[in-house]
């Protein structure tokens, strides 16, 4: 049972980092970024590393998210 | 020979690589020396009911140190680069008006979301969790507040005090142990900090101070890093 | 006593799982961005507070902190598509076809406009 919810988020997550790399839009590719460290603290979970986990969940999907949309916004802007 | 056949053909050549090291592997079902080392003596030698964070803070008590010596590099060197773009900034900016909703609920959630992060920091010997954690929370509060009123600014001295002082805090804790106890460099055996009841909050020596200070730090400079990003928007 | 109190945590939690999955059935059938967004966050929250109901039952010794959780998730869920929803109206994402009204729109003018502020 474990070993499936493994598979399928592992499978969720290279389709996330798919997304990621292959999207038009670049909004698009830090959501599915953020979407891929979550997925990916779920599975620390599953390993026993709740540690881990909390830290990939604030820092991965929180922080960074933000900071690269705090960095897409000020490229736009001198962008023009 | 198209772009295309060269990746398969690479591909190939990894999976190739790569088969025989997944064909040898069994995952290992006892510890090796250092991990069961751990769970023998950990509890007895720091008092800590979290392992993790027995590992984290005394026993590899230096790396840690390395660790926020790291973060503290990176979140000056941010602010160092993005303090260029301030000079020629025009401080108008376009803001959106923001909804009552979301200020009403950013001020019952921050307080929340701070407890939330200081809880983890200071059962980081208690509960998985610890000081990178509790201060990774923080931060995110910070976004929520930087979120609802984009005119929010953090200030940067006590920001500044903030992370120096427990930085200072820190490194003085591990030194104590090493002066006091004739330890080693954040022994976790200092005077004055007893073990107590292992799993009750006021136990494991110094891990419980450490942590705290350490949530502080990381939080600080978290917060410093997302605030010096925000100052740093601005629209021609 | 403790088999009912355990089959009503399961029964609870079938519940959120079959809310959840209207929810996604939801997101695949909806014609435009803010039904799918209301699903989403409506089915969803529904979902995982009776699933968080049901683990009470099953362990009441985590009341408290499934307490907690359940008073975030209510708490956050809305107010985070409330801002994506608001967000995606003012970046002018489009609309269903079928919409009819749009109180928004009708609201004030000037409340579309984007302020400009000096600090």
């Amino acid at each position: 049972m474990l070993i499936v919810l493994a598979s399928v988020l592992g499978i969720a997550s290279m389709v996330g980092a798919y997304f990621a790399i292959h999207s038009k839009s670049l909004t698009v590719a830090i959501i599915a970024t953020g979407v891929v460290s979550l997925i990916s603290s779920i599975l620390f979970l599953l390993l026993a590393a709740p540690d881990v986990a909390m830290t990939e969940a604030s820092i991965g999907s929180a922080l960074t998210s933000a900071i690269f949309f705090l960095t897409l916004n000020k490229i736009r802007q001198t962008n023009g | 020979m198209g772009k295309k056949t060269m990746i398969a053909l690479i591909t190939l050549a990894l999976a190739f690589v790569i088969y025989p090291l997944y064909q040898s592997y069994n995952g290992s079902e006892t510890l090796k020396d250092v991990g069961q080392y751990y769970i023998d003596n950990g509890v007895e030698e720091t008092g800590a009911q979290n392992l993790v964070t027995s590992v984290v803070v005394t026993y590899r008590g230096l790396d840690t140190l390395g660790e926020v010596t790291i973060l503290f590099l990176a979140a000056s060197v941010i602010s160092f680069f993005l303090s260029f773009s301030k000079n020629d900034r025009i401080k108008s900016r376009s803001i959106r008006s923001v909804t009552e909703i979301l200020t009403t609920s950013t001020q019952v959630l921050v307080p929340m979301i701070f407890m939330f992060g200081v809880y983890i920091f200071v059962n980081g010997h208690l509960t998985p969790g610890g000081g990178f954690q509790g201060g990774a929370v923080i931060a995110s509060g910070i976004i929520l507040m930087f979120l609802s009123n984009p005119r929010f600014k953090l200030s940067h001295k006590v920001i500044q005090f903030v992370e120096s002082t427990s930085g200072i805090v820190f490194v003085l804790i591990g030194a104590a142990g090493a002066l006091m106890m004739d330890g080693d460099f954040l022994s976790n055996k200092i005077p004055g900090f007893g073990f107590g009841e292992v799993g009750s909050i006021i136990s494991a020596g110094a891990i419980p101070v450490i942590y705290t200070f350490l949530g502080l730090k990381v939080g600080a400079e978290l917060s410093n890093v997302l605030g010096v990003f925000v100052e740093s928007q601005s629209e021609k | 006593m403790e088999g009912i109190l355990e089959i009503t945590g399961g029964v609870f939690m079938v519940l959120g799982a079959v809310s959840l999955l209207v929810a996604s059935i939801g997101l695949y059938r909806m014609p435009d961005f803010y039904n799918r967004i209301q699903i989403g966050t409506k089915a969803s929250t529904f979902g995982a507070s009776l699933s968080i109901v049901g683990v009470a039952l099953i362990f009441p010794g985590w009341i408290p902190k499934l307490l907690a959780m359940l008073l975030f998730i209510l708490f956050t869920n809305p107010i985070s598509s409330h801002i994506v929803g608001r967000t995606a109206y003012f970046t002018n994402v489009p609309l269903s076809k079928r919409t009819k009204v749009d109180r928004l729109k009708e609201m004030s003018p000037g409340h579309l406009k984007k302020v400009k502020t000096k600090d």
